[in-house]
């Protein structure tokens, strides 16, 4: 309950600072439509040239582009700034203001991940669910009610693990105060664009197993146009639950270092 | 005697830090295998502090003052030693202790950038979940006090430097903690805006029985709020006690200035063991060992036409200074 | 023209950029990233035949000469030209007996250095992995070099002007991001110019962001049409003057506008 009306309060901060800066909300409508029109753009041209890769059509990449945007979206609502404002440039660990943090009577974890919120990005969120409903439209076929639930779950699983992943990288900052590993996990992420299956099979491994940004968006795409297995359900459902606990694990680890490090 | 509120027994703290020499050559090396070489920041330190104390750590830059400080508040783990705070070990940070504690610190801000100071307030509120009928009572005490009231609805980023200061002890006393850590709260204020921030916390102190361990460079500071001072040089506690034991232990020399009557350029024929620092037309300014001073005094008085004359410690910056500046360079100039 | 101070600035530049080279290395695998998954997306869309005429090879071969021109001509310094505007930094920059294009020019070469250290070796051994099929004319080969470096002239002055609006906006570098959303598009990114459709086609070939990167991986791959390099090249001089033009009056106007409102 304590731990709900913080996420309100930070929220409220949110809407308090959105507002300091009104011009914001222009350049960051501006930087979605961006995003999502070279997004569309760019699999219109590599679609006018083939019918199909490996499977997958305009409008089943079309719904991975979609859930690509959901999840960037949900990043940049929370899980981005907060974890910025902890280990990216100008976060906590680089000016020294982590202090505080620790000194909260709060799971570190819980405020380091939920502090900071970006409420321009449900912009986001819903430019995602546009495109995300055309291409189930463009689908074809009636969906399923078994389809959308699974595409739910699995789109949860992915969220745990885009979560779970961020953590990680951001954790790292402990050991290296000086890297942005956050930006490394950008690059990766952008993968995150087209199906996994699209990649070479060494790249195929490692974003499946290694980093598993792949899982992330392919899995609930296939979800949506009819291809999930069970087993594919329950293997994203595992793997979100072993990163979750593997980030937290390695965020502690970190936090311990930090204080016996630090100067 | 009370059950002290803090207990600290041998202390240490060591730290590796990366070593590079300057040039290409060295960072290109460095790419390569980094060196390190270990700082012994602190060194077996032991004190009590008892409940509503005020305690300041003084020492030169590097001493280890900061270094104590954050393992005295839970964010730093000892190399050795033990820490005692109201009964908890700090570094487990159990939110039950550091509910009780808080950390103010002068270069660093708690208050978030772009909205009001009051916003701030309201979010450290949830956070450390003070009930609401204490909150707004405890935000008006401290507003009251530090006469912030008009501050309160301005963004944070277009106060002044003293105002945000201000708002950063709100901060860390909202939640009215019972041990409160200083780290340079002064620090870049000017001297009236620092004034009126010792009062404050002076005033604070007398009236809430908070326990407040304090670190500044502002001597000012220190003789203003801190009747106990423990000094720590090279990470090693030199001294423990009342502030004006200071220049007893550690600088054993009065000063005694003389006022002559007539502007006599008599022969001065001093004593051995007096040294003689300035004169003036119509006065001597002499350091002596501490227990010849009454001998001197007396023998001044004799030979001397003197109008005026007082024996005083030496100033205590000046005592701090020589320490500062070199091991026992006992020639340092008072 | 001050030589010596400008050699002291870039010594003293590349030697601080040597000590976070991490950061570096970080930012360079970043802007690799988006031609690589294009490389693998097309290069997977041609599988054993061809998409849109080309080979897997010589997709593999277009995308990897790209990742180089890209990184060559990418300039950064355009991003950090707008946080000195803003941030009051350009009062010290002034105040120097050193024009601030130094400045630019100074993190521009180390950069080059600094990033070309790591793209080179990856790219390389992409290469050994991929296979790439590179046939270079030797007039390809001639007019690669002069139209890389307009190419650059042409990137590096374009988004200077551009960055040289935060003089007047607060938010300009707005437009630096809409910039690179069309190079995305329009530079040969996405797809080899050629692929895109018909409208796009003409639309890139006439705008000036081809010839910032795309055009002279074309020169170098030979997918250039038979009048395709004397036209190209007077477009690419042609934009690189208007480009000039753009940025000098800019930097007069800024400066001026400067000293005036004070910062």
């Amino acid at each position: 309950m304590h731990y709900l009306r913080l996420i309100r309060s930070f929220i409220d901060v949110a809407f308090q600072n959105a507002l300091a800066y009104r011009i914001n909300f222009w350049v960051s409508l501006l930087h979605s439509i961006l995003d999502l029109g070279t997004g569309i753009l760019a699999l219109m041209v590599l679609f006018s040239q083939v019918e199909a890769i490996r499977g997958w059509t305009l409008p089943a990449t079309l719904a991975l582009l979609g859930t690509y945007l959901l999840l960037g979206a949900l990043r940049r609502l929370f899980i981005g700034p907060s974890l910025e404002a902890l280990a990216g440039m100008d976060g906590e660990i680089w000016v020294g203001t982590f202090d505080f943090t620790l000194l909260r009577p709060v799971n570190v974890q819980f405020l380091a991940s939920v502090r900071t919120w970006q409420p321009l990005a449900v912009l986001d969120l819903l430019l995602g669910a546009v495109v995300l409903l055309t291409a189930s439209l463009r689908l074809g076929r009636a969906l399923a009610l078994v389809q959308v639930l699974y595409f739910i779950v699995t789109l949860l699983a992915a969220v745990a693990i885009l979560y779970a992943l961020l953590l990680a990288f951001s954790a790292l900052v402990f050991w290296s105060p000086g890297l942005l590993f956050t930006w490394l996990f950008n690059a990766l992420f952008q993968m995150a664009r087209y199906p996994v299956g699209l990649y070479p099979g060494w790249l195929r491994l490692v974003l499946t197993w290694v980093v598993p940004v792949g899982v992330m968006t392919t899995v609930p795409a296939q979800a949506l146009a009819g291809g999930l297995s069970l087993g594919m359900l329950l293997g994203s459902l595992g793997l979100a639950g072993g990163l979750f606990c593997g980030a937290s694990l390695l965020f502690r680890t970190g936090l311990r270092r930090y204080a016996s490090a630090s100067s | 005697m009370l059950e002290p509120q803090i207990v600290v027994r041998g202390l240490s703290k060591t730290y590796r830090v990366p070593e590079r020499n300057p040039g290409v050559g060295a960072a290109l090396r460095s790419l390569i295998q980094r060196s390190y070489r270990s700082v012994e920041a602190v060194r077996d330190v032991s004190f009590n502090v008892a409940a509503g104390e005020v305690v300041g750590f003084i020492g030169p830059n590097g001493a280890g003052k900061t270094t104590t400080l954050k393992m005295l508040s839970g964010l730093l783990h000892p190399t050795a030693g033990e820490v005692v705070v109201m009964g908890e070990v700090p570094w487990e940070r159990r939110p039950a202790y550091l509910r009780r504690i808080s950390m103010v610190l002068g270069n660093k801000s708690q208050m978030l950038w772009d909205i009001p100071p009051l916003d701030s307030f309201r979010l450290l509120g949830e956070i450390y979940s003070v009930p609401p009928a204490q909150f707004r009572e405890t935000l008006d005490e401290l507003v009251a006090l530090l006469e912030l009231a008009p501050l309160l609805s301005k963004p944070v980023r277009t106060l002044s430097l003293g105002e945000r200061m201000k708002c950063e002890l709100v901060a860390g006393l909202l939640h009215r903690p019972a041990v409160l850590f200083l780290d340079e709260p002064t620090l870049g204020l000017d001297v009236s805006t620092q004034g009126r921030l010792r009062r404050f916390l002076g005033a604070y102190n007398r009236r809430n029985d908070v326990t407040m361990i304090l670190t500044s460079h502002y001597m000012a500071d220190v003789v203003a709020l801190c009747p106990r001072v423990i000094l720590i040089h090279h990470g090693i506690l030199l001294y423990d006690g009342e502030l004006d034991g200071l220049a007893h232990t550690l600088a054993p020399f009065k000063l005694i200035r003389v006022g002559l009557s007539s502007a006599s350029q008599c022969a001065l024929d001093l004593p051995g063991g007096v040294e003689l620092l300035q004169r003036t037309n119509g006065s001597l300014a002499l350091r002596v060992a501490r227990e010849l001073a009454p001998r001197i005094t007396a023998q001044l008085l004799n030979t001397l036409p003197v109008v005026d004359l007082s024996v005083e410690d030496p100033p205590i910056e000046a005592v701090i200074d020589q320490i500062y500046q070199g091991d026992g360079d006992q020639e340092a100039r008072l | 023209m001050n030589l010596r101070g400008g050699w002291a600035l870039i010594q003293r530049t590349w030697l601080s950029w040597l000590q976070h080279r991490s950061f570096f290395f970080l930012l360079a695998f970043g802007w690799m990233v988006p031609p690589l998954i294009y490389l693998f997306v097309w290069s997977t869309a041609a599988g054993a035949g061809t998409a849109g005429g080309l080979r897997r090879g010589e997709f593999v071969a277009y995308y990897l000469v790209l990742i180089l021109v890209n990184q060559l001509t990418y300039s950064q310094t355009n991003w950090t030209v707008g946080d000195t505007i803003r941030h009051g930094g350009m009062n010290t920059l002034l105040l120097r007996p050193l024009s601030p294009i130094f400045d630019a020019l100074a993190s521009e070469l180390a950069g080059k250095v600094v990033y070309m250290a790591f793209v080179l070796p990856v790219t390389a051994g992409l290469a050994l992995i991929l296979r790439p099929e590179l046939q270079v004319t030797l007039q390809g080969g001639l007019a690669f070099v002069p139209t890389l470096a307009m190419a650059w002239a042409l990137r590096f002055f374009w988004g200077y002007a551009l960055a040289l609006l935060a003089f007047w906006a607060t938010r300009a570098d707005a437009l630096l991001a809409v910039q690179d959303a069309l190079i995305f598009l329009l530079a040969g990114q996405v797809a080899p110019i050629r692929l895109l459709p018909a409208p796009l086609h003409q639309v890139a070939v006439i705008l000036p962001f081809r010839y910032m990167l795309g055009f002279p991986v074309e020169v170098l791959t030979g997918q250039l049409e038979t009048d395709g390099l004397p036209t190209g090249l007077a477009l690419q001089l042609g934009w690189l003057l208007v480009a000039l033009v753009l940025f000098s009056m800019l930097w007069r106007a800024g400066v001026r506008r400067y000293a005036a409102v004070g910062g």
